[in-house]
């Protein structure tokens, strides 16, 4: 029963064989039409390119669930279910008590940007809204401008994320006690919980961790501009190999630049994670790289152990080495585009084969005469 | 309440550093016995960084460590020492899984390999995390989170509009993306075993993880041949999607309209009744169109107020709208994490009592309560002897010989 928070953690259990069954309305839920949609392909009855992602694996069943007879099939899908993702916010049909209330052992799960309680619980959230009161916005940015949220929708990948484990968690508990379960997932309090340790900054030390580790972090931390696009550099001297490495790295080019470094100040660690670094070690480190390309680089860093990495195009991650070699990306035929397009493959792997992607995300009602059987499908009034 | 779901169950988890012992972590507070593989002339580097208890250094007062590490048991040996070694395979065979985060050979170079460990307990659940995965040309690139962020796109994408990329000020994947999918892999593990008797290896390249979390730039690109550009917080779908600055000294609130019903609510509550009726802006297309102009209009409004003022006014329209909240402003201020009791106190000996982020859900109603976290070498001698059933002599001779740290 997600729509946006739930949809990935419903797809984590669904890539290892779970039986994952979305029950929408007979138009279809709000996913299937969030931006930007899949060329040429109806966004009802495909979806877009999130909901191509987010529900791979799954089944669709539409029901009415505003009449009687809907409502009763609503009720026997989670009679026989083990797990129950909620969301809140949006016409599943059922309320949450009416979900509790159904007989049987299982784990109910509601994930929701800010919980099902509080002054918050009925605000209107989006990615942008959880990113900001999570505190995660508020973190990164230039010291000058405004917070910044991280792109490709991480609210719904953090809520999800925190939301399987602890879903599965509880349903390994209900397996083998025959209990049930009730989480309550916030999305807001997911994503305060992974600010690195601005959190302990704050409560231990009363400092405030600002955007781009403003004062904290060191000069050479950043993406730098070389000769096809840009790198990340890491060489601070807690990453002393890396800064070592770096060092003897421009003594072997003759780096004119190399002498600079080697004044004290460079031996600081306060002095480095300074504005004035900064802004001297940008120029200096890009005239070195500005001849050299993202792979030359990264072959760099691997021969030197150097902490420095290509910063990655989305146009280029179908073309990194280490993922080719590893054969990462999938194809799966999607049906609205009427060709296979490259997935990401699994996140982890596993010595059995049980990780899978077995079917492109369902068409709506794709699955109501296997799953209602046709009388079902009938009374659910499509 | 403390669950006990995982009562019975022993990690050998020689995860250090960020990553790892925040997946660990779960399964502690869930009831498992986590005994935490550390080492005192090589410790754990967040043990060694901040923050510290009123900033002092020491081992033991490093809230990180803390907040990454609670309810596990410390077991403090000299891996270099081959006897330490013989210690943990007798602790593995009484284990369900071993768990690390060091990059690709490094277990086998301790002789702790998946092959040497499935030898001494068939059905282990073995966890495996390094950046980039155990082989391929690029397994031995060495990296921090941000690295992770970099090859997977997500730095590229995360900038302001027509600048450079930037990425998230943090080590992100470390904290999310990768200790929970790590995560829910080893519980899927311990269920298969459960069903079939077999263990598994889990290998979690965690670039391969992080690109699932930017799943949806990575299909958009694969689907249309178009990656969107750096959009700052604006939106190519919405507008206004915007941060913006409020009253006060670098204090911000977010504002997004994400249907032509929010922005009617939007125009109303800022007093923007020219807009409304402008036909031109009525759909989103036509907003962000005029997206300057828009934004004008919230800037207009906002700028005078207070944050939090303006999200509970936008908020009481049906505005999607958040305050950009710093740690102080969570922690100090924030009423819906107050209300729902996200920050529990923990205390410990020598950082004393520290307030500590909640497991992020309520379970059936109530708080999953954090139990503190181990002071280094605390439990090796418990460890030896209620597991192993060392007598205290045969411990006092292993740490004579240097094995125990």
């Amino acid at each position: 029963l997600s729509h946006e928070l739930g949809s990935y953690c419903a797809r984590l259990f669904a890539d290892l064989g779970a039986e994952v069954i979305r029950v929408e309305p007979p138009g279809g839920r709000s996913d299937r039409r969030r931006p930007p949609p899949l060329a040429g392909a109806e966004p009802t009855v495909f979806g877009g390119i999130p909901f191509a992602f987010l529900n791979v694996n799954k089944k669709s069943v539409t029901l009415d669930a505003t009449s009687a007879a809907g409502r009763a099939v609503a009720k026997d899908l989670i009679a026989a279910s083990q797990v129950v993702i909620h969301e809140p916010g949006e016409g599943s049909g059922l309320e949450l008590a009416e979900i509790l209330a159904v007989p049987g052992r299982r784990v109910v799960t509601s994930v929701s940007h800010f919980g099902l309680t509080g002054p918050y619980a009925d605000f209107v959230g989006c990615d942008l809204v959880a990113q900001a009161l999570g505190g995660i916005a508020w973190l990164s940015g230039e010291p000058a401008k405004p917070p910044l949220r991280l792109a490709g929708q991480q609210s719904i990948f953090v809520a999800s994320l925190y939301a399987a484990a602890a879903t599965a968690l509880a349903l390994w508990h209900s397996e083998a006690q025959g209990v049930s379960h009730v989480l309550d997932v916030s999305a807001q309090e997911a994503i305060a919980h992974s600010l690195q340790n601005a959190i302990q900054v704050y409560d231990l030390e009363g400092r405030v961790s600002s955007r781009g580790g403003e004062g904290v972090r060191d000069a050479t931390e950043s993406a730098f501009a070389c000769k096809d696009g840009y790198v990340f550099l890491a060489a601070p001297l807690s990453l002393s190999a890396s800064w070592s490495g770096l060092l003897a790295w421009f003594r072997e080019e003759k780096f004119d630049g190399l002498a600079r470094l080697q004044e004290p100040d460079w031996a600081d660690r306060p002095t480095r994670a300074t504005a004035a670094m900064k802004a001297e070690f940008r120029p200096l480190f890009e005239r070195f790289i500005a001849d050299k390309s993202k792979a030359e680089l990264a072959a760099e860093a691997l021969k030197r152990k150097i902490v420095m990495a290509p910063v990655s195009r989305i146009a280029d991650l179908q073309l990194d080495p280490q993922l080719v070699f590893r054969r990462f990306f999938r194809k799966v035929a999607l049906p609205g585009l009427g060709r296979e397009v490259a997935f990401p493959g699994a996140p982890y792997r596993l010595s059995e084969p049980l990780w899978q992607i077995h079917r492109a995300a369902p068409r709506l009602g794709e699955d109501n005469e296997s799953v209602l059987g046709g009388i079902a499908a009938k009374q659910a009034g499509r | 309440m403390y669950p006990d779901f995982l009562k019975g169950i022993r990690f050998v988890d020689l995860t250090w550093a960020g990553a790892g012992p925040f997946s660990t972590k779960l399964f502690s507070d869930f009831g498992a016995e986590i005994i935490k593989v550390e080492s005192a002339s090589r410790p754990d580097p967040v043990r060694v960084g901040g923050p510290y208890r009123d900033a002092i250094p020491g081992i033991n007062r490093s809230g990180y460590f803390a907040s990454r590490n609670t309810g596990k048991h410390s077991f403090s040996v000299n891996l270099k020492n081959p006897r330490s070694i013989e210690t943990i395979f007798e602790l593995i065979r009484h284990a369900d899984v071993v768990s690390n985060n060091f990059g690709p050979g490094a277990m086998n170079r301790l002789g702790l390999g998946y092959e040497a460990v499935k030898a001494v307990k068939p059905d282990i659940i073995y966890l495996a995390m390094p950046m980039y995965g155990e082989n391929g040309p690029l397994a031995n690139l060495t990296g921090v989170g941000m690295t992770i962020s970099a090859v997977t796109g997500l730095m590229w994408q995360t900038g302001y509009e027509g600048e450079g990329p930037l990425g998230p000020g943090t080590h992100f994947p470390d904290h999310a993306a990768n200790p929970y999918h790590a995560a829910f892999a080893v519980v899927a593990a311990l269920r298969h075993r459960r069903a079939t008797g077999r263990g598994l290896k889990i290998d979690l390249s965690q670039v391969e993880s992080t690109l699932n979390c930017m799943g949806l730039s990575a299909l958009e690109y694969a689907a249309t041949g178009t990656e969107q550009d750096r959009l700052g917080n604006r939106s190519a779908h919405h507008a206004p999607h915007n941060i913006f600055r409020c009253a006060g000294e670098d204090n911000w609130c977010a504002v997004a309209v994400l249907d032509d019903r929010q922005w009617q609510s939007l125009c109303k509550v800022i007093g923007a009744s020219n807009l409304a009726k402008d036909r031109e802006l009525a759909t989103a297309k036509g907003r962000l169109a005029q997206v300057e102009r828009v934004e004008a209009a919230v800037i207009r409004w906002i700028a005078d107020k207070d944050a939090t003022d303006a999200m509970m006014t936008l908020q009481a329209k049906g505005v999607p709208a958040g305050v950009v909240a710093s740690s102080r402003y969570l922690m100090d201020e924030d009423k819906q994490l107050a209300y729902r009791g996200y920050w529990q106190k923990v205390d410990h000996p020598e950082i004393g009592e520290a307030r500590f982020t909640s497991p992020p859900y309520l379970l059936d109603g109530e708080r999953v309560e954090l139990r503190r976290p181990p002071l280094l070498g605390e439990h090796t001698d418990a460890v030896l002897k209620e597991i192993l059933g060392y007598t205290p002599e045969r411990i006092a001779a292993l740490r004579g010989e240097g094995v125990l740290e």
